[in-house]
């Protein structure tokens, strides 16, 4: 039996606003197995964002415990989570984040040699990852040269450069027109059928619809948890497809 | 360890995105170091050239006068000796020249340059075969009294026989002090032509200089050829006196050097600590996302350390590169030996540290950025406050009130930007005054105790004979006896000058700054130095010794003494007994406003035949002017602070504001008042810096240079403030240098298209 990739027991955030508690995530207890596509929905304001921070220790948690592979990991320090977020987690955010001074290769290729890799490591994973992602071709450009679906694309490769265990994914298409938000889905559910864990904040259903779950956060709290069922799933993976034949 | 590369990529692409920015940080810290190193390479060369001319001459360390020539194997025998100058024959002369008689030591030198103490030629040539009459004189020496390349150098011998001479060249020389603190002055001739003046070998001496394995241990060689002459040595000087003789006061420029160069730093820091501090709050984003990626707090701070430090460090390299050639080339090409490691090694050190902390707060303030990318670092939500309220109601133009608003939206980079230029401002400020005060003494040399231009010695030519010619001049005003006499203070142990010049009833216009002017018997007035040195103050009795006499003066009020570090008591000739003050040593000429020295100078000598002594006054500013030099570079390197700081303001305002550009539009203002609020929003901090700095520079300079001079000895009350249209002219350049620096990217920016998105 593999324990879950993430195990939150009654996980609590609570941000002071001038004196005054404003509690954003109420008890969560979510538990996410390896290989499992979760999308989190809600509305804006229900905690989502918050949720998936705090999994990869980008935010302190309040009260509660994180579990990760198997490990508790809400007690850690700063400098841990980052260390844990080098090897095991791979975040994609709503504006790309990629660093705008540095070339594409230099993006993706950061994270490996941030994890030890050799420059030559670094460059051959660089160049499968984006020859997977279909930029090689863009590999010199600046960020700022590349449409936004294509900067989403490199967000994406950047966050697998270490193959991490987990993949968070932060309205990843929130900022991208329907065709990019295609084209990204598309990679998301490729690297979720090789294996990949992900979590991925979103608060359109047509976007959630692709996950193997659906997690709905309302103030803060699951609402609703439901595995999506397999008899969905299958018309689900056809449309997949049938967008894969489109991208 | 494993950061490294990925830092190492993260510093190379961020350097190549703002090359011109750190090149300015580079420039900014290689122009401080530059700075710093050139002022305090001249401000050793300058007040202490021996140690270069040594070098340069390879001179001997110790000089021994003989009657006879002593053996020089035995001398280099003697242990810690080297090599051996000399023996070289010397007479003494007198020469005459522009009225005036110098004594003077004829030193007989070979025509090929010998390998120890060769005399260094700055101007002419060296004596060659054949020279019948050549002579090479000794540089300042020459300077003193006028002497030039091709000039006459009628010398007297001790038998009365007069030899015309003719300058060949001026050299330099360790040998021996700067006249005329060190007399006789020296020149060297051929052999030939020093026996044909001195021809008896029993007036003259043989002088030789031992250069020695370590300077600093004399004493075995001067003991051993004490043993070794005996009776022979007529006198001995190391070159430890010859050193002391060449310093000048070196405390005015110091402390000026020091509070430049200090003040610099400090605003070189700032403008570092702005840059620094700018590009981490534009960065604040990729600072999150590399935090996201898995960077440590630490990390963070070890790579923004590395990179701004880095740049600091190559601006040290750079300036310490800088300042060796400047500071060489600075002094008319001649080359100057490089700073002793110890100020150098401090220079160094010291900017490295304060570059080293100043970039460390903003990479600590960068190392705890939230790792949360999509959060805004946008400015503080403002109001429009009161003020701008009122300004609105007062129908100022709108694109003003808003960019007010926007100016101060963020109080610590808005603070940091003015003082960022109030600082050099500032200095810049009190480096005109210097400038100013200097210009003072030139123009009104009387208020620096020096209202005579002339100084008149008798000579051969009686007292009475003397007043009527220098009073018949008619561009002399008045005309003062005096004498100098030394005494000794009360505690016996030193003496100090007592100077008398005109009488109670009609004294010397001294430059009284405290207290009164002496008006009875046994009043007299003193310098700030000999006030620190007796520990008395104006009101205070003070018995001192002449000559054994004892002397008890009243000290009545305090003058400008720019001599002898202002330890000079100055009184009337009545107050002297008459043996001190009959007949007076000197005359001092108080001259007409708008005559020129020079002409008085040449119709006295005409008038007396040369028979009087005629000597210009040399003014303390004339001395000092190396200090123009030094205020000149330190206001360019300050120039480039500031410049350095606009640049960073103008960068972060438009950070903050672009995005509050298409809001503008919409709002329906105008490209040009779009404009006008971007330049107010940059340009009010800068001007408001501006202001504050030159206030601050003007109301201090006047002050601290008054503190120095208390400090020198020569005491408060020559500080000046620089004229106001001086400050006009300043304030409006960088009035005009910070506006042009808001202008052009605000003009760019309102021209762009903007985009509405979120960061």
């Amino acid at each position: 039996m593999t324990s879950p990739v993430v195990d939150t027991v009654n996980l609590v955030k609570i941000y002071q606003d001038g004196g005054v508690p404003v509690p954003a995530v109420r008890g969560v207890d979510l538990r996410v197995e390896p290989g499992e596509f979760v999308a989190v929905m809600g509305p804006s304001g229900s905690g989502k964002s918050t949720l998936v921070h705090m999994l990869g220790g980008l935010e302190a948690r309040t009260s509660g415990e994180i579990w990760l592979d198997g490990r508790r990991v809400d007690t850690l320090s700063e400098s841990a989570w980052a260390l844990l977020r080098r090897q095991k987690i791979g975040f994609v955010f709503q504006f790309f984040n990629l660093v705008a001074n540095m070339t594409v290769a230099d993006n993706v290729e950061l994270p490996a040699l941030l994890a030890g890799a050799s420059a030559r490591e670094a460059r051959e994973r660089r160049e499968h990852l984006l020859g997977e992602l279909g930029l090689t071709a863009r590999a010199d450009a600046a960020p700022s040269q590349l449409a936004g679906g294509e900067q989403q694309r490199v967000a994406l490769a950047r966050a697998l450069a270490n193959t991490p265990s987990l993949l968070l994914a932060d309205e990843p298409t929130g900022n991208l027109d329907s065709r990019n938000t295609r084209d990204v889905l598309r990679l998301l559910g490729q690297v979720h059928r090789d294996g990949q864990t992900v979590i991925l904040v979103t608060h359109d259903a047509r976007v959630a619809g692709l996950a193997d779950r659906v997690v709905s956060l309302l103030d803060g709290q699951i609402v609703d948890d439901g595995a999506v069922g397999a008899a969905r799933r299958r018309p689900r993976g056809t449309a997949g497809d049938v967008v894969e034949l489109r991208g | 360890m494993s950061t490294v590369r990925a830092s190492a990529r993260w510093i190379r692409a961020d350097l190549r995105a703002r090359r011109a920015q750190a090149a300015l940080t580079v420039l900014t810290v290689a122009g401080i170091v530059t700075a710093l190193i050139t002022s305090a390479t001249l401000l050793e060369d300058g007040t202490n050239p021996w140690r270069g001319l040594f070098a340069q001459t390879s001179g001997a360390h110790v000089w021994i006068h003989t009657r006879d020539a002593p053996d020089p194997a035995a001398l280099s025998r003697l242990p810690g000796v080297v090599q051996v100058a000399g023996p070289y024959r010397t007479a003494p002369a007198t020469l005459a020249t522009g009225g005036k008689k110098s004594p003077v030591a004829l030193r007989e030198m070979p025509t090929r340059l010998p390998p120890v103490a060769a005399p260094l030629v700055r101007e002419g040539r060296w004596l060659r075969e054949g020279d019948a009459d050549g002579v090479v004189v000794e540089r300042s020496f020459a300077r003193t009294l006028g002497l030039e390349v091709g000039g006459p150098f009628t010398v007297t011998a001790l038998n009365g026989a007069t030899h015309p001479l003719i300058v060949v060249g001026l050299a330099d020389t360790a040998d021996q002090g700067f006249y005329p603190e060190w007399t006789p002055g020296l020149a060297w001739t051929p052999a030939s032509v020093l026996a044909r003046v001195e021809p008896a070998p029993g007036r003259s001496e043989a002088v030789t200089g031992l250069r020695l394995a370590d300077g600093e241990d004399t004493l075995p060689a001067v003991h051993g050829a004490v043993t070794l002459l005996d009776e022979q040595i007529q006198r001995m000087s190391t070159w430890r006196e010859v050193r002391a003789s060449m310093e000048l006061d070196n405390r005015l420029l110091g402390l000026l050097l020091a509070l430049f160069g200090g003040a610099g730093l400090v605003a070189a820091a700032l403008a570092i600590a702005n840059a620094v501090g700018g590009r981490v709050l534009t960065q604040t984003r990729d600072i999150a996302t590399l935090k996201s990626l898995g960077y440590t707090r630490g990390q963070v701070f070890a790579v923004l350390m590395a990179e701004h430090g880095a740049l600091g460090l190559l601006g040290i390299v750079i300036g310490l590169v800088c300042g060796q050639v400047a500071a060489a080339v600075a002094l008319d090409g001649v080359p100057i030996p490089p700073l002793s490691p110890a100020p150098l090694l401090a220079i160094a050190g010291g900017t490295a540290a304060v570059v080293l902390v100043v970039v460390a707060l903003p990479a600590w303030h960068g190392s705890r950025t939230p790792p949360i990318p999509a959060a805004p670092a946008s400015p503080p939500k403002g109001h429009l406050s009161r003020m701008a309220r009122l300004a609105l109601l007062a129908r100022l133009p709108h694109a003003l009130v808003l960019g007010t608003r926007d100016a101060f939206t963020r109080r610590v980079p808005a603070l940091l930007g003015v003082f960022g230029l109030a600082v050099p401002m500032m200095m810049i400020t009190i480096g005109l005054g210097c400038w100013a005060t200097l210009d003072d003494f030139l123009r009104h040399p009387e208020k620096v105790g020096q209202a005579a231009a002339l100084t008149v010695r008798p000579g051969e030519l009686s007292p009475g004979e003397t007043l009527r010619i220098t009073r018949a001049d008619p561009q002399v005003l008045a005309v003062y006896p005096g004498s100098e006499v030394p005494v000794l203070e009360p505690e016996q142990t030193r003496s100090v000058l007592a100077r008398a010049v005109g009488t109670s009833a009609q004294p010397y216009p001294f430059a009284v700054v405290e207290g009164r002017m002496f008006a009875g018997r046994g009043e007299a007035v003193a310098g700030q130095g000999l006030l620190d040195l007796l520990g008395v103050e104006i009101g205070d009795r003070v018995r001192m010794t002449v000559g054994g006499t004892p002397l008890i003066v009243h000290i009545v009020g305090r003058v400008v003494e720019p001599d002898q570090d202002g330890e000079v008591l100055s009184l009337g000739m009545d107050s002297l007994a008459a043996k001190d003050t009959v007949p007076p040593q000197f005359y001092s000429l108080v001259l007409r406003p708008g005559a020129d020295p020079d002409a008085v100078r040449a119709r006295l000598l005409a008038a007396s035949d040369e028979a009087l002594e005629v000597s210009r006054v040399v003014n303390p500013a004339e001395r000092l002017a190396v200090i123009r030099v030094v205020i000149v570079a330190l206001t360019v390197v300050l120039a480039l602070i500031g410049l350095t700081n606009l640049l960073t303001a103008s960068a972060l305002s438009l950070r903050d504001h672009a995005f509050d550009l298409a809001v503008l539009k919409a709002m329906g203002l105008t490209p040009r008042q779009v404009v006008a609020t971007l330049v107010t929003g940059t340009g009010l901090p800068a001007v408001l810096g501006v202001l504050v700095g030159t206030l601050a520079g003007a109301s201090l300079a006047a002050g601290l240079i008054d503190l120095q001079g208390r400090t020198s000895g020569m005491g408060a009350g020559i500080g000046r403030t620089p004229s106001a249209l001086t400050l006009a002219a300043a304030v409006l350049t960088a009035v005009g240098v910070a506006l042009l620096v808001a202008l052009l990217p605000a003009r760019r920016a309102a021209r762009s298209r903007i985009q509405v998105t979120v960061r």
